[in-house]
């Protein structure tokens, strides 16, 4: 374990260069694209003082590296900066306001789509090129073809409109929040054991999620299938089936596990995307989230939270891949760091 | 084997949805907690900022107009002014000094006494502030003074005709709370003196609402106001089918109005707002520096066309930058132009050495997002209807909003383009002044110059006579006809969506909805 200790804080320093790049570009790219935020704040009408004024308050004059310098040990003493634009909050409040209501959306959408994508990517390799086979496969290029608003409309319609079961949008009922501990709120109504919240959190949650999920389910459908056909032909199937071991032994814990490996990869890339992805999902359900928020405030040219928030976003997309590589270890014998 | 494997798929899609509508059932209601159903409004519109010093947007001012109010107030449902906060005032015989008599024994929600002093302090802080509304102060208050405890008196730079407008409607002039806000500094308060106090705000999630029980007038019709903020039209839309929300504000789409009208199922009401659209044109570049070729535009142009296969009929043709039912308002553009003239135009056409071989090349610019996702479709519209004299080819082109009202209307890059407008205040004053005094016309565009119109435009700024402004206003109107350095397009209807037991809903063309005046039977 001292290889994987060592592994750790390899990967933790690379990731250093990494995020530094990464705000680089945002920095350059958020001044090179045409547009000023101080115009976007004060509109057209504004006379020409207010907006110098404007700009020499929010630091938009100084020579551009000086703002870079200021915004990079900015963020290595950890202060993401203010907000350039409304009431100038700290960015880390903007990011904390809205965080919790994607990551939830993320880990709830994210179940969904593996567990689903597993079980139908299972059942279609193993039916091989019979009726369900064809239909699984059909399953997964629809569902990933699939346009998020569309999809989630019909969903509403259905289960919110006719048949009036789960709501339309937003997180929890009026006046249901719970007590704030983590933001997650159907983790917060659970410790404090606010169970009409955590009912109301979770009916919420259900249409969001099951659109992202099922949307992103059929890259695992695909992948399960390709992976276990070629596992269900090996040697040490045929033979634990010859020892007389039950199918779902066979099949989920020789064949499954045996295949997971590639599924595990695409789990970690997929819970970045999950976390960009979120935008239409958020839309479409006018769930408060990263996603509409990160759009709205490049539309406005507030760089310092676009900044913040993309190297937030990097962070723990780092931190995500981090434990995916950690659990290979664990489910693998033969990956050692 | 097969079985498990099919059931297991098919629960894992049936069970998150069956499993929260069934115990739905054995969950205790929402409701019960309070006792009065909330009024619940959906809106796509957002808070901005929470402070009257900082915040220029239409939302934003809504909200304070149902938790805050000014020394006056405007009669709902009419454009009459009324006492406020202030129960009368008086103004000097050179129209520059305005005295205020004040409520006495008022409090702000957070116990704050209302008296002269706060007056000044709030006004005061504003113009120290000087942030993106303290033009609509700075421009007009020379100074604010304390009489007595309850008497104020504010002294302006140059007689203003509508100065009581500014106050009614305007929340840069509304007293505020000195201890709410710190004095040199923007903040977010919920604190106010309106019928309304802020219960819970959750940034872009809900706004609660309670009556406030310190209120002088009226009390709210609903004690407690809910409002839903919205991403998307469409949601909204669907939450109000299921009974989410009781009231759907701003903005449903023109499809989405026309489909629930017609399903007859809600009330729809529609009334003119003061929102117009027009097209902008920069005078000063040729070729469009040439006035009979705008002439031969404002021919061309077909409004009939944007109203009805854009928006459905949501909107009202406008020939006039002065809205329809607002006094002083006459048809210009219709006088001089008619509807639509196809012919005349090809004619102004020909005379500027035009043909269809040799067509009037012409970069037309909007914003694809600001206004609504309709304005692509708006900008197609017009496009085909200049292009349908066959001497005009139009190329579209676009910018986002910060790029389009930032850089490129300052650096008059667009030659011409589309552009909005929401009043800062309900006076004729603030739809023309801002776009063809010679002073202003740079920001808004159009570069427009001529001594006649500066002089139109002052002079009905000083006079307090109603009767000698119309006449100024319609001259003025005429003159922009004339000139064209801007076509009128057409004028935002308000739609208000709402279940059928909702009562009450008053709309003017300030286009604030009044919270306290709705409620549910």
């Amino acid at each position: 374990m001292a290889s994987l200790k060592s592994y750790i804080i390899t990967r933790t320093l690379l990731a250093i260069p990494m995020i530094l790049i990464l705000l680089t570009i945002v920095f350059l790219v958020m001044r090179v694209m045409p547009g000023d935020p101080v115009r976007a704040i004060l509109g057209a009408k504004a006379p020409a003082e207010q907006v110098e004024a404007l700009r020499e308050q929010l630091g938009l004059n100084k020579p551009l590296i000086y703002q870079y310098f200021d915004t990079l040990s900015g963020i290595l003493k950890g202060d993401f900066g203010r907000s350039l634009i409304w009431g100038r909050r700290p960015v880390i409040d903007e990011i904390m306001d809205h965080f919790p209501a994607t990551l939830e959306l993320t880990i709830f959408s994210f179940i969904i789509s593996v567990v689903i994508g597993i079980l139908t990517g299972v059942a279609s390799a193993y039916n091989y090129k019979t009726f369900k086979d064809y239909f699984f496969r059909l399953y997964g290029i629809v569902t990933y073809s699939l346009f998020i608003p569309w999809f989630g409309m019909i969903l509403q319609m259905i289960f919110g409109v006719y048949l009036k079961l789960l709501p339309i949008g937003g997180r929890i009922d009026v006046f249901m929040e719970p007590e704030k501990i983590t933001g997650l709120y159907v983790i917060d109504s659970l410790l404090t054991m606010n169970f009409p919240a955590l009912v109301s959190a979770l009916k919420h949650l259900a249409l969001p999620s099951l659109t992202l999920g099922i949307v992103l389910s059929g890259i695992y459908t695909r992948l399960t299938r390709a992976n276990m056909i070629e596992v269900l032909r090996q040697d040490f199937i045929t033979a634990a089936r010859a020892r007389g071991l039950p199918e779902k032994v066979v099949v989920f814990k020789h064949g499954l596990k045996n295949a997971f490996i590639p599924i595990l990869t695409m789990m970690g890339l997929q819970f970045a995307l999950l976390l960009a992805g979120a935008v239409l999902t958020e839309t479409t359900f006018s769930w408060p989230g990263m996603g509409s928020f990160l759009l709205e405030r490049i539309t406005y040219r507030d760089f310092t939270t676009v900044q913040g928030t993309i190297v937030f976003f990097a962070f723990f997309v780092v931190l995500v891949s981090l434990i995916v590589d950690i659990i290979y270890a664990f489910l693998d014998p033969r990956i050692r760091y | 084997m097969k079985k498990i494997f099919l059931s297991l798929v098919l629960l894992c899609i049936v069970a998150g949805i069956l499993a929260s509508g069934c115990v739905e059932k054995k969950a205790p209601a929402p409701e019960k907690k309070v006792e009065e159903k909330p009024l619940i409004i959906g809106t796509t519109d957002k808070i901005t900022v929470l402070d009257p010093a900082k915040s220029y947007d239409f939302y934003t001012w809504e909200v304070f107009n149902n938790i805050g109010e000014g020394l006056l107030r405007y009669k709902p449902g009419t454009t009459d002014i009324e006492p406020g906060l202030a129960e009368s005032y008086t103004v000097s015989e050179d129209g520059l000094v305005y005295t205020f008599k004040l409520r006495k024994g008022l409090k702000f929600t957070d116990g704050t006494p209302f008296n002269a002093s706060v007056v000044k302090w709030s006004i005061e802080r504003v113009l120290r502030l000087n942030a993106d509304p303290s033009w609509l102060v700075e421009s007009f208050v020379d100074s604010v003074n304390v009489v007595d405890e309850y008497t104020v008196q504010i002294k302006l730079k140059k007689p203003v005709s509508y100065f009581p407008a500014l106050l009614a409607l305007d929340p840069p002039y509304y007293p505020v709370s000195p201890k709410a806000y710190p004095a040199n500094e923007i903040k977010d308060s919920t604190v106010g003196i309106g019928p309304y106090k802020v219960v819970k705000w959750v940034r872009d999630q809900e706004l609660i609402l309670e009556a406030n029980p310190d209120y002088y007038g009226e009390k709210p019709k609903t004690k407690k106001v809910v409002i839903k903020f919205y991403k998307d039209a469409a949601t909204m839309r669907l939450a109000l089918e299921k009974g989410e929300i009781d009231v759907a504000w701003r903005t449903l789409s023109p499809v989405d109005i026309k489909d629930l009208e017609e399903k007859g199922k809600f009330n729809v009401i529609g009334v003119p707002g003061g929102y117009i659209r027009y097209i902008v044109i920069n005078v000063e570049t040729p070729p469009l520096s040439n006035k009979t070729l705008r002439q031969a535009i404002a021919y061309a142009v077909d409004r009939k066309a944007i109203a009805d296969k854009v928006f459905y009929g949501t909107v009202e043709p406008l020939y006039s930058m002065v809205p329809i039912g607002m006094w002083s308002h006459i048809d210009a553009f219709k006088e001089k132009y008619g509807e639509r003239d196809l012919e005349k135009a090809k004619e102004l056409l020909k005379q500027c050495g035009y043909s269809e071989d040799n067509p009037l090349e012409l970069e037309f610019w909007y914003t694809p997002t600001h206004y609504g996702d309709t304005e692509k479709d708006v900008a197609a519209v017009i496009k085909e209807s200049l292009e349908e004299t066959g001497m005009i080819k139009v190329t579209l082109k676009s910018a986002e909003w910060a790029t389009y009202a930032a850089e490129y209307i300052a650096k008059g890059t667009m030659p011409i383009f589309l552009l909005g407008w929401y009043p800062d205040y309900i006076d004729p004053d603030n739809y023309l002044t801002p776009f063809l005094h010679s002073e202003y016309s740079a920001d808004l565009g159009s570069r427009y110059k001529n001594p006649e119109m500066d002089k139109l435009l002052e002079e009905a700024q000083i006079k307090l006579s109603k009767e000698e402004r119309t006449k100024l206003y319609e001259d003025a109107q005429r003159l922009l006809a004339e000139d064209v350095p801007l076509i009128p397009l057409f004028q935002g209807k308000l739609y208000i969506v709402t279940q059928t037991n909702v009562k009450g809903v008053t709309l003017d063309p300030t286009m604030m909805l009044r919270y306290y005046l709705i409620y549910k039977e």
